[in-house]
């Protein structure tokens, strides 16, 4: 990993690619059911991990999370974020190091769904409603798909970065 | 490493039993005509539907903000709401399933059950018939 200017300047770039996207998924409209969205922030998540490593990836994730936050400007949205954003990171560590360069996409499913766990997590600490379970396998449904779809973007963006990167970094 | 044919199984695994769970969970049998109305898990309101003759509505406050729930005979929706996603309004009329409706920014949940949770009825001042 370089270190110094060019280590934060990569970190404050995937944070500035991270924050685009997820600024413009905020515009696509909710289907109805609370939590189920592509989650195209996730690409970069999962490619920075890959990129730039899972330290790092963590603190870009934050950055997003936190400035998503006010971005969005809903304040109980960030909750969800930040517990999604925490679960899908732990997993994260382990993985890296488990996946071959050609297998990025099975970061992009397990994160996704780990993040949605993390999201009915807070849902049920903050209904206090059993209810919310009923959503569990609807949410692990959509995290798989959406991991799906945003992994198959995570490892053509590392395919195609990881030389760029290599060279000039 | 673990060769990517043991990845896609394993995905593939998890999703099939998630669906299965989904269909146990979703086509499963009605549980009951009486909708309970929660706020932060604390019954507030229940309503049996089964005995709903005249549709109405009723709203309800709190420092969080306002949903206007109404009632028909057998079934129930939040008709507005004022929070930012509006997601309890597009989730639309429940009847008989196990589906709730949720209102995640107003912590209100309301849900299908077999027993009230609640002292039945409107409340008698917000109720336009």
């Amino acid at each position: 990993m370089k270190k110094g200017a060019g280590r934060l300047t990569l970190d404050a770039l995937f944070t500035a690619f991270a924050l685009t996207i997820f600024v413009i998924e905020l515009r696509i409209p909710s289907i109805g059911i609370p939590g189920v969205k592509l989650g195209l922030a996730n690409i970069v998540t999962v490619a920075a991990a890959f990129l730039i490593g899972p330290w790092d990836a963590g603190a870009v994730l934050l950055c997003r999370v936190l400035l998503g936050g006010v971005f969005s400007g809903q304040i109980m949205a960030l909750w969800y974020s930040l517990a999604g954003g925490t679960l899908c990171w732990l997993t994260m560590l382990p993985l890296r190091k488990l996946l071959t360069g050609k297998q990025i996409w099975v970061m992009s499913v397990i994160g996704a769904v780990a993040h949605n766990v993390g999201q009915i997590l807070v849902a049920l600490a903050v209904t206090r409603t059993a209810a919310i379970l009923y959503y569990f396998p609807v949410l692990m449904v959509s995290g798989v798909l959406a991991g799906l779809f945003t992994g198959a973007a995570a490892q053509l963006a590392v395919n195609r970065l990881e030389p760029v990167l290599k060279k000039r970094f | 490493m673990i060769p990517t044919k043991t990845w896609i199984l394993l995905i593939s695994a998890f999703l099939l039993l998630s669906v299965a769970a989904g269909l146990i969970l979703y086509l499963g049998p009605a549980p009951g005509t009486v909708a309970n109305i929660y706020r932060d898990g604390v019954p507030v309101r229940s309503v049996d539907l089964s005995l709903v003759t005249e549709p109405y509505e009723f709203t309800l406050t709190d420092e969080r903000g306002s949903n206007v729930i109404r009632v028909e005979p057998g079934r129930i929706s939040v008709a507005e709401a004022d929070c930012p996603d509006g997601i309890c309004v597009k989730t639309g009329w429940i009847s008989d399933s196990a589906a709730p409706i949720v209102c995640l920014p107003h912590r209100l949940v309301i849900r299908i059950e077999q027993t009230a949770a609640a002292e039945s009825g409107p409340v008698p001042d917000t109720v336009s018939r």
